[in-house]
Formats: structure tokens, sequence, C-alpha cells
């Protein structure tokens, strides 16, 4: 939640948050750099089963959506999800777990990577369906409206998902029954290979959200102040009761789609140029410009990320596997909870 | 006057003893909300949900638009975060669009996460032929969703079990799912007042006989019944067992049965093929019950076409009465 | 075209049979069913009799071994041109089975009394045809008749298309069940079944099995009595014998003597237990001429009791267990009768009709559980030398009947052992056995 507005020629982030919180932001960003860079690292190892999708060059939309979010609050993912999950507070060894299949994983090794949750800090979890969390965030608003909880639903998807039926349908009950969920897109140009122009009526897909009577911003989403600064207005607005919001993060992912992708439908030039815009320096050098960390810290932040990742895969690959007979252990509710 | 001590038995139909149930719940838990298309000030397009938007007000009997996808994906949502749906298809046909939520989210959200979170979810669904309303209102899609783990499915076929089982479903942690026949909404019988649960998995054996099993579900108990009262004139014996529960599917009470009748003539109103009865089938075939099996096993469901409009094809293509007899006559009698 | 004589497959795990002999010369003629040679294979030694009638040309040598299935001799028909052998012999080596294990090492332990007698190979193929293979049954009526040792085969189906149903497998054993079972006993007619062990030299030994017993009873004997040929007859309605209907003891002897006529022995040894045993008295009154030594295990006929109660038992049990209490008298020491011996005791006594034939049987001869005949006279004119063996345990007839016996002849009384010295004190009566034929 921001905490300050003094000086307003400031950057709003700068302005809205303490020098803890920024620096602990930038720490997510490594963390999320690093956790993917872990993971795809375990991968050409041969460590991980399955599949992943990286989201490595999108750090700043997924920490700055989540900047404003308490505990309360809740978040649906998608299958690009890492970086929401470390926002919504996530604990890097049991990411690291699930993603090797083990026991002491977020779901028991029954999710991996694509459905990394964590309830209790309001992660209602990544989804492997395009779209799928989109109606789903709106239950959880309405939970919360319902319940008068006061929490706010921060909806992620990505540039697929606005094609998909849900999108609408989902957009437009928030929108009638003005329930507090922000939908975020995190428009990173590309639907597997499509991209948004050969795919998308519209050009930004923010402007979608005047169907629906509500507020539509497109930002840059490498630009860690200014996600925050739309997101948190979002969240405002839905907290105090005024509806659904639509905000577009313009980001864009330096790997593949998944591990099979071949990467044949953009250019290496296109692909540079991204990451040339790498969030994490931006930010390092946000926080610098304004005397909140110096490049000694940034390294040892880094380093820090560093360690923390070095631990979470030795907690994870030391953790139990899954007994094969407790398998449908999860299916339903066990009586006794009933 | 003594009337008091033996009072009438109370009769509703089935769609008040379901109404009754959905007030029952609303009234004892606040996290209980309806939804659905039509369900507030129109009372639902069969009127089961009738006047309860007058007592609960439309933010708990909530009419959502024509989106029965985003509808329950809302519901879902919801579920997992601390309230209670009961969402309402308008038809059962109409879950085809909704299919992603109830299969790829609510089915398996518990599961994917590693059994952290439960999905406290009922959905309603008026099913069957017999109205008039051709291919894409009356189809009798329970064996579909009955191939998801994750989900429970119940077909009540009496308005106390219809209330039963609603009330056990608002009390169930996980996502369950009821098929209502539109054509027993008007049926009346007798409903216990006040809160009871009717078990979800537990079938009931309407009618003890000893000369063949007749397993039906839904509308199908009633004709099944009806099958059974005609034989018994006849001689032929048989035990009706009204299967409620299609998953988890009540294993002892029909192996049971057919080790005791060495008989088993399935009756439902799905599709035939790969329906119910082919499950019923293959449960007692894989258990020790085939070893007293004397006779060939019988299905009788929905022809392999979709329901037709005209009456007499719309009536000719489930099974009825004297379809029912002629098959338990054949197996009790040797013919098949 | 001759008729091929193929080396038949008589044991489970069978992969070749070696011929020991034939019993038709090359050239001579043979009718269909009579035995035409012996086989031995790692189990057993047995008689094959001949798939046809016709003249034996291209017989393989005594003592070659050929895989099952493979031609061993043709049968040519009167007047039929006899050319070249149509195949050459297959050898063992063609399709050995590599696990196949030295001859010795399997050699059947008839010394170990606890393994229940090999039922006979050709039960076995009797048995596949009880699971009921081709013929249409409900799951119920399998299950009914797997419990009841009931043959499918020999049941009427009213279903649909012949199909046997439960009922008619509960009607089959009701009829059974009843005194009346000669209601659905179907006799049967024909010569008693006689096999041969032909290894030995000098006096036979002719042996005639109990009542609701068979050949193989003989088994744990048999290593005693190899130097000598070995004949065993099998009485009516028992083992492979015709389901004869026994009118009464007389006819009975009839029977058995028409079989030892037609051996036209010279000589031979008698060894009999329980009703063979008073079957051989019997013999040895009219044919003591051809008679070597009679010896006698716990034989019927010298006393009136018998234990009526455990017979009917044994000939009423359907499944093993209700047998298996019933064979338990029959020894002293109960462990003896495993449930693997009751399971195969059981399997031998699957085809009803047999169980009714006994039951009929026994219904003539030991009526209201009364032997209905007296040897006591007849071991009284007999010269032969004799000898009896009992187990004074013996459960089923007294054995202070063998007190009946007049002083020449030889009493052999064992402590701790019942009705069945053969099977309980193998080794003893072996021995007394062998020292004397």
């Amino acid at each position: 939640m921001p905490e300050s507005t003094q000086d307003t020629n400031l950057p709003y982030a700068i302005r809205a948050y303490s020098a803890e919180r920024l620096r602990d932001a930038l720490k997510k960003m490594y963390l999320v750099r690093k956790f993917e860079e872990g993971a795809e690292d375990s991968y050409m190892r041969g460590l991980i089963h399955g599949t992943m999708h990286l989201s490595i060059g999108q750090e700043a939309s997924a920490i700055g959506s989540t900047m404003g979010l308490t505990d309360e609050d809740k978040i649906t993912s998608t299958h690009r999800g890492h970086g929401h999950c470390v926002g919504k507070g996530a604990d890097l060894g049991k990411m690291f777990a699930e993603f090797f299949g083990k026991e002491t994983g977020y779901c028991k090794g029954r999710g991996g990577s694509m459905h990394i949750a964590d309830p209790s800090k309001g992660n209602l979890g990544a989804n492997g369906i395009v779209g799928g969390g989109l109606p789903i965030a709106v239950g959880a608003a309405l939970s919360a409206k319902r319940l008068g909880t006061g929490a706010v639903t921060v909806c992620f998807f990505g540039d697929g998902a606005n094609n998909e039926g849900a999108f609408h349908e989902a957009l437009n009950m928030a929108a009638v029954w003005k329930l507090p969920v922000v939908f975020v897109c995190e428009n990173n140009k590309y639907g597997m290979s499509t991209s948004t122009e050969r795919s998308t009526a519209v050009k930004n897909i923010a402007e979608r959200a005047a169907a629906y009577a509500m507020p539509g911003v497109t930002v840059d989403g490498n630009d860690f102040s200014a996600v925050t600064e739309a997101v948190d207005a979002a969240v405002a607005r839905a907290r105090a009761g005024d509806g659904p919001s639509l905000v577009e993060n313009v980001t864009y992912r330096w790997r593949g789609h998944s591990k099979s992708d071949r990467n044949r439908y953009r250019t290496k030039d296109e692909i540079n140029e991204w990451m040339g815009r790498d969030p994490i320096p931006a930010m390092a050098k946000l926080l610098m410009d304004h005397h909140i960390v110096t490049e000694d810290d940034v390294a040892a932040i880094e380093a820090e990320a560093e360690g923390i990742i070095k631990d979470a895969i030795e907690f994870a690959t030391s953790g139990p596997d899954p007994k094969v007979e407790e398998v449908i252990r999860d299916v339903y509710t066990p009586e006794a909870t009933a | 006057m003594n009337a008091q001590n033996k009072p009438e038995l109370r009769e509703l139909s089935y769609a008040e003893a379901i109404r009754e149930a959905m007030d029952i719940a609303l009234e004892d838990d606040p996290s209980v909300l309806l939804m659905g298309e039509d369900i507030g000030v129109y009372g639902g397009a069969f009127q089961v949900t009738g006047d309860l938007v007058d007592k609960y007000g439309t933010d708990r009997v909530l009419d959502t638009p024509i989106s029965e996808l985003g509808g329950a994906g809302v519901a879902v949502g919801a579920a997992l975060t601390g309230l209670k749906p009961i969402f309402e298809f308008q038809f059962s046909d109409f879950a085809a669009l909704a299919m992603e939520q109830i299969v790829n989210q609510a089915a398996k959200v518990r599961f994917m996460l590693g059994g952290s979170v439960s999905v406290p979810l009922v959905m309603r669904f008026p099913a069957g032929s017999g109205t008039g309303a051709a291919a894409q209102h009356s189809q009798s899609i329970e064996a579909w969703l009955g191939h998801v783990p994750g989900l429970k499915v119940v077909q009540p076929s009496t308005p106390e079990d219809a209330k039963g089982l609603l009330l056990a479903a608002v009390a169930d942690p996980d996502p369950v799912m009821i098929f209502e026949h539109k054509i027993l909404y008007k049926m009346k019988g007798h409903v216990p007042e006040g809160y009871y649960t009717t078990p979800i998995g537990k079938a009931a054996v309407r009618r003890a006989g000893k000369d063949v099993t007749i397993v039906a579900t839904s509308i199908m108990v009633h004709k099944a019944m009806e099958t059974a009262e005609k034989l018994s004139a006849d001689g032929i014996d048989a035990e009706v067992i009204d299967l409620r529960t299609v998953r988890p599917m009540d294993r002892d009470t029909v192996l049971d049965s057919v080790r005791k009748t060495g008989r088993l003539v399935c009756v439902y109103e799905g599709v035939k093929t790969l329906g119910v009865g082919a499950e019923i089938s293959a449960m007692v075939a894989e258990s020790d019950a085939f070893d007293f099996l004397d006779a060939p096993i019988v299905r009788l469901g929905g022809a392999e076409c979709p329901i037709p409009y005209n009456p007499e094809l719309e009536k000719a293509v489930v099974p009825q009465v004297p379809d029912i007899s002629a098959a338990v006559r054949d197996v009790v009698q040797g013919r098949v | 075209m001759p008729v091929e004589v193929i080396m038949p497959k008589v044991d489970m795990d069978m992969a070749s049979g070696k011929i020991m002999c034939w019993h038709v010369a090359v050239g001579d003629t043979v009718e269909k069913g009579d035995p035409l040679f012996d086989i031995e294979t790692d189990k057993a030694a047995m008689e094959v009799e001949a798939p046809a009638s016709g003249i034996l040309q291209h017989a393989a040598p005594e003592g070659s071994e050929i895989p099952i299935g493979k031609a061993i001799a043709w049968l040519y028909a009167e007047g039929e041109e006899v050319g070249e052998q149509p195949d050459s012999f297959a050898s063992v080596d063609d399709n050995k089975m590599p696990e196949q294990q030295p001859k010795a090492a399997t050699e059947p332990a008839f010394g170990d009394t606890n393994l229940p007698p090999e039922p006979a190979p050709e039960r076995e193929t009797a048995l596949a045809g009880d699971a009921g293979e081709g013929v249409r049954a409900t799951p119920a009526a399998r299950r009914l008749a797997r419990d009841g040792g009931v043959t499918l085969a020999e049941l009427r189906g009213t279903g649909p298309r012949g199909r046997v149903q439960a009922s008619d497998v509960r009607q089959y054993l009701k009829d059974l069940d009843t005194v009346s079972a000669r209601a659905t006993f179907l006799p049967e007619t024909g010569a008693l079944n006689v096999t041969y062990s032909k290894r030995g030299e000098g006096t036979p030994i002719v042996m005639i099995h109990g009542f609701a017993n068979d050949a193989t009873s003989w088994a744990p004997l048999e290593p005693s009595l190899r130097h000598r040929p070995l004949i065993r007859i099998e009485l009516p309605g028992h083992g492979k014998s015709p389901r004869l209907r026994i009118r009464d003891f007389a006819m009975l002897v009839r029977e058995v003597r028409q079989t030892f006529d037609a051996l036209q022995l010279d000589q031979a040894h008698l060894l009999g237990h329980s009703l063979g045993a008073a079957l051989c008295i019997a013999l040895a009154d009219t044919r003591e001429p051809r008679l070597a030594s009679l010896n006698l295990i716990a034989p019927a006929g010298l006393g009136p009791q018998i234990n009526g109660e455990a017979l009917n038992g044994i000939c009423k049990a359907t499944r093993a267990e209700s047998l298996g209490p019933w064979l338990r008298h029959l020894v002293a020491d109960e462990d003896r009768i495993t449930d693997g011996y009751v399971r195969l005791a059981m399997q031998a006594r699957g085809d009803a009709n047999l169980r009714a034939a006994q039951f009929a049987m026994a219904d003539v001869l030991f009526p209201d559980g009364v032997q209905a005949f007296d040897l006591r006279a007849a071991l009284q004119r007999i010269e032969t030398p004799t000898r009896i063996l009992w187990g004074k345990a013996d459960a089923i007839i007294p054995w202070e009947h063998a007190l009946q016996a007049p002083g020449r002849v030889a009493l052999h009384l064992f402590d701790r052992i019942g009705h069945m010295p053969q099977l309980e004190a193998a080794e003893e009566v072996g021995k007394i056995l062998r020292s004397h034929v």
C-alpha cells in the first residue's frame, strides 16, 4: 500500500514506498530472475520433468503489480506466474520443491510449475488454461464484497487471454456487480507465436475496458514505478468500492513461450532490443538515482538473492518425493473436514 | 381430536423440496448464495428458486448475465474464497458452455494445489427429456461429469432426496453436481420438515426382490418401480435400486443385490453407450458378483441420437415401462 | 491316408515322452481303443490306446523319446498301400525346453506318503472339460458347478441356446443329494479299466483298490513292488472304468473275474484293499489254481460292521469342504489328509456320474451301514498263501475282523494306523509284501 505522497516531482514509486520496501522489491525482482535462471539450468541438466514458462524480462510487471497488496488481497495467476508468486511473498524453497515434484512443494508435487499457489498468502494459483483465472478472480472479488473483507483481487492474464470468451464474461460481470478486482494484462506481445497485431483487433488491450465501462490504462510494463502507479490506483479504486479496472503492462518475455519454443516468429534484433530494456538494472538505477541504494548495495542485494536461491534449491532437492500410493489423496476433501 | 398425534405426512413437489432446501441453506449459513440466470424475480426457468429473492435479496439470489462459462468460474472463485455458491444452469445442456470451469477448475483445483484448498460448490442441472424442448434442452449428461475425478454427481429421484441431497451437497466441501429431472419437478412426495441430509454415494433399495436387480437413475427409478409392480402380478420379484449418486457410485448396494438375484438390468435416460449403465455393468463384471450372474447384463438407455422434437419420437428414444418390462421378463425368463 | 499316432501330452508340463513298449507288433492289426503302447514321462508311466483301428506301421523304436504332438507311428487301413514313412520322427533336441530337468531329480517320490496320489493324467484332460470350455453356461452356473464338483458338459442347459443356468445346476445337485441318486445315475456298459506297469519281471501282481478309490491309490506302495509287472484293475464306477449298475456283490465279483480272466495270466499275486480285498477273496474262491498269493489290506467281508456314515459322506461330498472331514476318517494321523490331498481327491471325484454310480453301489453293498456280503467261509476254504495287513486304528472296518481268519493266514497288525496302511505305513507294508511276492 502506498505510504507517502510528499514530492510530486519524484517518480511515483519513490514517493509511495519506503526505502525498505523498495529495496525489498529490487530483491524480489532478482529472486524472480534467479529463480527462473535456476529453473532453466535445472531443466537443462535434466533435473526437471515437464515444461516451464519463463517470465524473464517481465519482473517489473509482476513485482510492481503486487506492491500494493496485503496478504488478505488475492491474486489469480497464469502459466507464466513465478513472478506473481514471489510478488505475493511465496517461499522460494517451496516453489523450487514444487518444481522438482517434491512432497515439500507448494502443491506437494501434484501441480508443478503451472499451478504454484499459496492460498495462505492470497495466491489462488497459477492456471494452465488461458483465461481460466479470469472468472475465478471475479468470484474471489464477489466473496470479498459479500463477506465485506475489504480485500482486492488482482487478476493477472496475458495478451492471449484477452481473446478468450471468459475475458468478456468476467470483465462484464465484474463491472455489472462493481466488484473489487483489478485486471492486469501482461502484454508480452505474443500468444505463443501469434503477435497481438495478428490476434487482437484493438491496438492496446486497455482500450477494451471501455466496453465494460471501466478505466483502462496502458503502461510500460518494464518500468517498475509506472506499473505500481497504475495498479495501485486501480487497487485503490477497487478498495473504495468503485469497481474494477484494466491495466495493461506492456512487456516482453526474453525466452520462448515454453521450453519447446524454437523462436521462429520473432527476430533476434527484436529480442535484443527488449533485452536492452531489462527492468532490473532500470529499477536499480531508479533506486540509486534517488539515493536509496548504492552500487554496492545492489551487488549485495543480488548476492543475497543468489544465496536464497542456492538454499532454496538445496531445500528442494533434499525433500521427500510424494508416495505413489498417496496419489489420489487430495482429489476429495477428507470426510473429517466435511 | 388426536390428529396431532398422527399428523398427515407432509407432501411437497420435487421443485418445492429443492426450494425448501435452498431456503434452509440460505437461512442457516450466510456464506451460501444462489447464482444463475433468471433465478431472481423470474424465479428460475422452472420456478425452482421461486420467490426466494424476496426473502434474501438480490445479493444472495444473484441473477447472472447469460454467461455460463463466466458464471461458473465466478462460482468457483467464490467457493475458493469463503462463499458457498449454489449455481443453477437453466438447462443441463448449457453446461457444455461452462465445461472449462467445471472440469478444469472446480474439479481439479484441490488436487492441483496439493490439497490446500477445497471448492464447496453446488451446481444444479435441470436435465432430461419429455418437455418437447428438443436436442439442446433435453439431454442427460450426468455421465460426462461422472467421468471427472474431483466432482461428485448425484441424481435425486424423489422430493425427499432432492432436498436431502441438496443439503448434503451444501455441507460437502467438494463440488457436487446435482442433476434434477425436469419432469420430476411437479412430482409430489413426502418431504420431512427441517434440516436433514441424504448421504452422497449411497444408493437406495426402493423395492426388495429376489429375481432380478434393476438399477435405475432419476426418473427411470419411477418407471422401474411401475414395471416391478406390474411384473409382480406375473410372479417376477424385481429388486429396484435407486442409484442416487453416479460418482462415487455405491458399489456395495449394487453388488450385494446382484449376488442375491443373479440378474442385472440397468435403466437410465442418458445415451446408452458409455453411460452410467456401462459403469454399473463393468463394476459387476469386475467383481466377485460376476460369479453370481445367471443371465447376461442388460442395459436400457437413451438411443444413439439427440433427443428429437416430435413427441412420439421423443418418447421412443428413452426407456419406457413396456421396454423395461420386456427386458426384465427376457432376463428373468432366460430369453437373452 | 494312414492315421498318424502321436506322442500325446498327458501331463501339464510334459514336453516329450519316451516309448517304453509297443503292445502291438508292426504289421499287426489293432482295434481303436486297444492298448497300443506305453509311455514314460518324467512323472509317470502310462498306457496309450490306439486312436483308430488299423495296421501298425513305421513305429518309432522302443526307448525313443519324441516331443509331444509328433508322430510315433502310422495306422493303415486293411489293403492300404504302405509306402515310405510319411514323415521322419521328430527329435527331442528340436524343441527341447532349456529348463528341462534331469530325470532323476523329478522321479516321483512315492516313498513320501505325504504326497497325495498323482491324479491320473487322463483326469486332467477331463478336468479341462469340467471347467466348461466350450460349454455355454452363466457365471453363476459355473460357480455352482465348480463348488459342487459337477462337470458342466454333463448338464442339460435350459437357457437360451442351451445355456446352463444356475437352476440347472441346482436341480442336478438336488437330484444327486437325494437317496434316489439312481434317478440321475446314467449307467454305462463296457469292460473295466486296466492299467499296467510292465517294467518288472516274473509273476505279475494284480491290484484291486477299495471302494470310492481308484488305481492311483496304489501309488505310495508301487516303488516297493516294481520288481514285478503291475496290473491295476479299476472297479466299476471308479476311476476310468465304466459306470456299471451293480445289482449285488455277486455281480461285482463277476465283473472282476471276467477282467481277471481276460488278462490270461498263468500265475498272479493278488493284492486288494478293503472292498478290493473282499473281491480278491471271492476271486480266489474260484481261481485259486492261478494265484501265487493273496494279500489283503483291511479286507471287507469278514464281519457285518462298516462305517456307513463315512462311506455315505464320501459318496455325497460335492466339494472339498465336505469331503475332507470324511477322508480324515480313513487315517489315524489326520495331518496326512492335507487340503491339497482333499482338493485332488475331490477333483478325482469331479464327475457327478461317478459319484452317482458309487452311491448306488454303496446302497447295494453296504445297505444301512452293514456289509451285505460275508466271505468268512470263503477265506476258510482258500489254501493260497494269504496275509492280512490291518491298521489297529481303522475307523471304517474294525480291525478285529482279522481275527476271523484261520490260523494259516498271516496277520500283520499296525498300531496307530487307520484304514489305509498302504498310505500311512507304505514303507513297512511295502517291505512285507516285497518279501512275499
